[in-house]
């Protein structure tokens, strides 16, 4: 946990490096329209600049626990954690074929299979109707255009 | 603003609240919002948040009354799952399970149950008294507000984060400038000049605040409920007569810890950056220091779940008074709600008072029905929401994640809000591990566009100087009061350990 405190702060502290020079791009100073475009984003960039090198400093201060640092994600957390989360990376990937009905039904589905181990068929059942009525819900009730992905709406409006 | 019009503007107020559709949404949302509370990985800050693209198609009456309600629903629903699971279903419920689930154990969990419920509802009605009184004369107040003494309450909104959120403060201060940093992406509003978007086109329009918060609050609640792993063992709980009787048949006995709970409740509520969260911690470790049989804490005691609930809710109707009367957030889910004003093309500020007579006195007059059905829902319905709980979380994450991409990607239709909600999501996720604060990063982005304006017009004002700030008197009062509390991690750790805020007030601020 202390190194992983160690490298956030420090991944933070170059990152607020990156900031302040986004800002220097624009007029910081004194211009005809009064402080410039600039001006607040500069004055800000370099406060978290400092907040994070007192980050790094107190973190690097913090005396480190004799033995082993207990880990940042503990090696049992890993698969439970990836198994939520590549999933989503790839729905979102593919958001423009699947759409966030289809989508988040195949997600629905996975996560149902593999992480609560359900029968096949609640999962099915589930996996459908779920999709099914929030579609209802917020394409038909509350007018929200979701993405619907090629195939639905290749079923919705050109068959 | 004499008291007179304060009567009627209430009753009209009230009446705007009992038409038959607000009246309905009153009960929707504040079911939904019970739900919400219920369920662990489900906060109230990201519930109102998914809520908000389905207001788009609403009267901003209607709308704020929905989201007012799954608020107050919110803290309803958080004591159950805290009592009957002793899993704090919100952040701000975490004290009642101290005391709340011993007592279901020793199979009193309807005396548990309607002992929060009750104390909440009373917590909240006087709240709402107080603000009742309160909010019109602020409002007149703050409408003699220039841009300095704009600035100075915003920067007093920030320091109450450094100086009572209790985090440390180097992270407190790292994450409200980040938070204000993120909301000069896009078009400089007085220039019109594009900035902070690193070449990226799509950054230009700048970043949307729900999307952040859905992928800070609900994803990154996701991750960290995920890698726990949950665990629900629940004892089942009904509320008879008898419980009835016998739990109101005590209250009289609490009334100084009901009144201490609710004055602290109501004032932390107030003070902007802060929520229900550390007004329930403190109002408990208030109620443990003067009670007489203090050694009975953490062991049943029915004065342990009177006072933190008693508090949260108080608090929770506290930060709304900032929030409609000087358009500064008192707690990460007022801040959502204030992302919703603009959405809806209503200015926030002390001006809502005079422009905006339905929108103001129809949510207060809901405030009213609203707790009053609140509590006559949750104190029939507990088994109902308690069974909610037996959704297996194999089906309740992914439909939280379905969920919040739902509400992240309607505020704008933009699929590049996707990947923002889901890098916010891991953010949140490693920034809750590192103990980085999340409520001054969300308070600080709504709030954002509105600080920079009112720090450049300060200047332009004062030709520049920042003097400016200390030669008006407003300005000046409410710039000492921030420099004291930015100053005041500093002064506590000096002292060491001086007496007042027990300890575990310092936990993280939500809510």
């Amino acid at each position: 946990m202390r190194r992983a405190e160690i490298v956030a702060a420090l991944v933070l502290a170059a990152g607020a490096a990156i900031l302040v020079r986004e800002a220097l791009r624009l007029p910081v100073g004194w211009t005809s329209i009064g402080p410039g475009s600039g001006f607040f984003p500069f004055w800000l960039s370099i406060g978290v600049a400092i907040a994070a090198a007192a980050i790094v400093m107190k973190s690097v201060r913090v005396p480190a626990t004799p033995g082993r640092d207990a880990p940042f994600i503990r090696t049992t957390a890993w698969k439970p954690l990836l198994i939520a989360f590549l999933p989503m990376v790839a729905v979102i990937a593919a958001l423009r074929y699947l759409g966030i009905y289809i989508g988040g039904g195949l997600y629905l589905a996975g996560y149902m299979t593999f992480v609560g181990r359900h029968r096949w068929i609640s999962t099915i059942l589930v996996s459908v109707l779920i999709p099914v009525a929030l579609f209802f819900i917020f394409e038909r009730w509350f007018i929200l255009p979701m993405p619907k992905g090629r195939l639905l709406e290749y079923l919705l409006y050109e068959r | 603003m004499d008291i007179l019009s304060v009567f009627d503007n209430l009753l009209y107020g009230l009446g705007v609240a009992l038409t038959p559709a607000n009246l309905i949404i009153a009960v929707a949302g504040l079911i939904l919002g019970t739900a919400i509370g219920v369920l662990p990985g489900l906060g109230g800050t990201n519930g109102v948040a998914l809520l908000l693209p389905l207001t788009f198609s609403l009267t901003p009456t209607a709308a704020i009354i929905l989201l007012a309600s799954v608020y107050w629903g919110s803290l309803f629903g958080g004591a159950i799952t805290s009592i009957l699971f002793n899993i704090p279903g919100e952040p701000w419920s975490v004290a009642t399970t101290f005391d709340g689930h011993p007592l279901a154990q020793q199979g009193k969990p309807g005396i548990a149950l309607t002992a929060a419920f009750t104390s909440s509802f009373i917590g909240a009605f006087v709240s709402i008294i107080l603000f009742t009184f309160f909010a019109p004369p602020l409002a007149e107040w703050a409408l003699k507000f220039g841009p300095p003494e704009n600035f100075a309450v915003l920067m007093l909104a920030f320091a109450t984060f450094t100086g009572l959120g209790g985090g440390d403060p180097a992270k407190t201060i790292f994450m409200t400038l980040l938070g204000l940093l993120l909301s000069t992406v896009g078009f400089d509003i007085v220039s019109g000049q594009p900035r902070m978007h690193f070449g990226f086109v799509a950054l230009q329009s700048g970043v949307n605040f729900i999307v952040i918060a859905i992928g800070l609050f609900g994803l990154g609640e996701i991750f960290l409920t995920v890698e726990e792993g949950l665990r629900l063992k629940g004892i089942a709980g009904r509320i008879g007569f008898r419980d009835l009787w016998e739990t109101w048949k005590m209250f009289p006995r609490y009334w100084a810890t009901i009144v201490r709970g609710t004055i602290l409740g109501f004032w932390i509520g107030v003070l902007p950056g802060t929520g229900a969260t550390p007004a329930s911690f403190m109002s408990y470790g208030l109620a443990k220091q003067f009670s007489k049989n203090s050694e009975r804490f953490g062991k049943g005691e029915v004065e342990g779940v009177v006072a933190p609930e008693t508090a949260a809710h108080a608090a929770g109707i506290g930060a709304l008074l900032p929030m409609i009367t000087l358009g500064i957030p008192g707690s990460p889910t007022a801040a959502v709600m204030l992302a919703g004003f603009f959405i809806w093309g209503l200015n926030p500020g002390a001006l809502l008072f005079q422009t905006q007579r339905e929108f103001v006195w129809g949510l207060i007059g809901s405030m009213y029905i609203a707790n009053v059905i609140g509590v006559i829902i949750v104190l029939t319905m507990v088994p109902l929401f308690a069974a909610i709980n037996r959704i297996p979380f194999g089906v309740l994450a992914p439909l939280i994640v379905i969920l919040s991409s739902i509400g992240a990607f309607a505020v704008n239709n933009q699929p590049l809000d996707l990947w923002i909600m889901l890098g916010s999501g891991v953010a949140g996720y490693i920034f809750r591990k590192l103990k980085y604060p999340l409520a001054p990063l969300v308070v600080a982005l709504v709030l954002g566009e509105m600080t920079e304006q009112a720090l450049r017009q300060s200047l332009i004002m004062g030709q520049g100087s920042p003097a400016i700030f200390i030669t008006r008197p407003i300005a000046l009062v409410f710039m000492a009061a921030s420099a004291f509390l930015f100053l005041l991690p500093a002064i506590r750790s000096y002292r060491r350990r001086g007496p007042g805020v027990p300890h575990q007030a310092t936990a993280e601020l939500e809510g």
